[in-house]
């Protein structure tokens, strides 16, 4: 169902006496392209829509000396032309082709991507793995917690009634990147498992690791056993094999219309070397 | 042609450029973006297709870029600067990636030919001297069922520099 109403603040000012004065059966519109996609299928049912994408509050990329922060009004295609991106995030850069057709990456907001808790969310799996935060505002105060805490299941987040995602903080960890990801075709396809790996390797040892996952449990995952393997040892093949079997012991995938949940639990394996080979290249 | 009704006719006043033209309308503020062209401005050149972001017919540049309509809201035009099919010309001129897809004989029933335009539109102007790698994936949004893209991506790299 589409809404009966969208309005349009301008303004964090203008947001505030929008919820004011709006009725509470509401939500907020971003990118629209996970929106607009459910109301075209008859699944969303909010009467009214806050169009937020007008917020210029939100659309910014800067860094501090500590981190880079990302506002959620950002698009897809704005993070891949940022060049504070491509220096020190490197697995979400990694993870932005494999993110939907050029046109959506104009469209999609990385707060959306959040929001809207699918299990199978690329962006937000990168953003995981690159350890982010995230930032809520409500009636303003704001908040912050770890991004991946912030997923609660499927389709549910931590997000309060009326609770706006503000943006992201992620530390700066000095890392290389790669977003691996198995799909029905090779682009523009909702996968059937992907990883997120951000790794640093000196002399062969493994100094820093964070993994995350999609579309291998009802929402994204971490595989801390399988950091905790990896972490301080010197890689080899032996090693890597070790490390494949016990990330397919922390994954819990689904059989559903993409795949096979036995495939899904192999594949997480076959992706962890592969996103290895990738950023040992 | 889905039309997207509002039972409180609730308005919204829209102001944006399309095809170089100031418009200034009230409109349903429910309407997609695509909805507002087709039936609200008679600018039929951009198609609907699957209307769920898949396909590419039905794609527009907004602000230089280029975005599936129909999965646009059209108050999310408010303020840009909107390009369909029907306001790409070269002066008097016919569009040269127009002249390309007819010269190269990459239309067939034509349904996917706007949006496939306006894609390669977007590349030329960002990337002029776009390889056939980036070209597949410019148009790795827009979807054919005729032509097996082979030609439509070479009327696209003729109009490539170098
Ligand atoms: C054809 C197609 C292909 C796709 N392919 C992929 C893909 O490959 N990978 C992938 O991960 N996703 C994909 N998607 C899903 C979608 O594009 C993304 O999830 C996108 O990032 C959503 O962002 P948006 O700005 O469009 O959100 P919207 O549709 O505007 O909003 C989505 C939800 O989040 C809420 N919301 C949005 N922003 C905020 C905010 N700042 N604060 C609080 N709530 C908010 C909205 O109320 C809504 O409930 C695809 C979608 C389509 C249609
Ligand atoms: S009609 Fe918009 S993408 Fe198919
Ligand atoms: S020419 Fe018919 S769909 Fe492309």
């Amino acid at each position: 169902m589409f809404p009966d109403l969208i309005v349009k603040p301008l303004s964090l000012k203008e947001l505030s006496k929008t919820l004011l004065s709006l009725p509470s059966d509401r939500k907020y519109l971003a990118g629209g392209t996970d929106l607009v996609v459910r109301a075209n299928a008859d699944i969303e049912n909010s009467r009214y829509w806050i169009d937020i994408s007008g917020l210029e509050e939100l659309r910014y990329i800067k860094e501090t000396a500590k981190s880079v922060l990302i506002g959620s009004q950002v698009k897809a295609s704005e993070l891949e032309d940022s060049r504070i991106i491509k220096k020190h995030l490197p697995t979400l850069l990694s993870a932005l082709p494999h993110f939907a057709s050029p046109s959506l990456r104009n469209m999609a907001t990385l707060g959306g991507n959040c929001a809207n808790a699918s299990p199978s969310a690329d962006l937000a799996c990168a953003l995981v793995s690159e350890e982010a935060y995230i930032a809520l505002y409500l009636k303003g105060k704001k908040r912050k917690m770890l991004l991946k805490d912030f997923f609660l299941g499927l389709r549910k987040t931590a997000l309060r009634k009326d609770e706006l995602i503000w943006g992201f903080e992620i530390p700066k960890i000095s890392h290389k990147g790669a977003y691996m990801k198995l799909a029905l075709r090779s682009s523009f396809a909702i996968s059937k498992i992907g990883i997120a790996l951000s790794v640093r390797i000196n002399q062969n040892k493994v100094e820093y690791l964070s993994i995350a996952l999609v579309s291998v449990a009802p929402k994204i995952i971490t595989a801390p056993k399988t950091c905790d393997f990896l972490k301080n040892k010197i890689l080899s093949p032996e090693i890597l094999d070790k490390a494949a079997s016990i990330i397919q012991k922390e994954v819990n995938p689904i059989t559903d219309i993409r795949s096979d949940g036995d495939y899904r639990r192999s594949m997480a394996g076959v992706l962890l070397k592969k996103a290895f080979k990738e950023v040992l290249k | 042609m889905k039309m997207k009704k509002n039972k409180f006719n609730k308005i919204f006043s829209l102001k944006c450029i399309v095809n170089g033209e100031k418009i200034e309308r009230d409109i349903d503020s429910s309407l997609t973006l695509l909805g507002f062209l087709r039936n609200d401005l008679n600018l039929k050149g951009t198609k609907e297709g699957c209307g769920d972001g898949e396909c590419g017919a039905c794609m527009a540049l907004v602000s230089g870029k280029a975005v599936n309509s129909c999965i646009m809201m059209a108050v999310q035009a408010h303020g840009k600067s909107v390009i369909t099919i029907e306001g790409l010309k070269d002066k008097n001129k016919l569009h040269h990636i127009k002249k390309s897809f007819i010269d190269e004989g990459a239309v067939q029933c034509g349904f996917c030919t706007p949006g496939m335009i306006i894609s390669a539109q977007a590349l030329l102007k960002t990337k002029p001297k776009a390889n056939i790698k980036d070209i597949k994936e410019a148009l790795s949004g827009n979807i054919c069922r005729c032509t097996g893209y082979e030609k439509i991506i070479g009327a696209v790299k003729k109009c490539a520099k170098g």
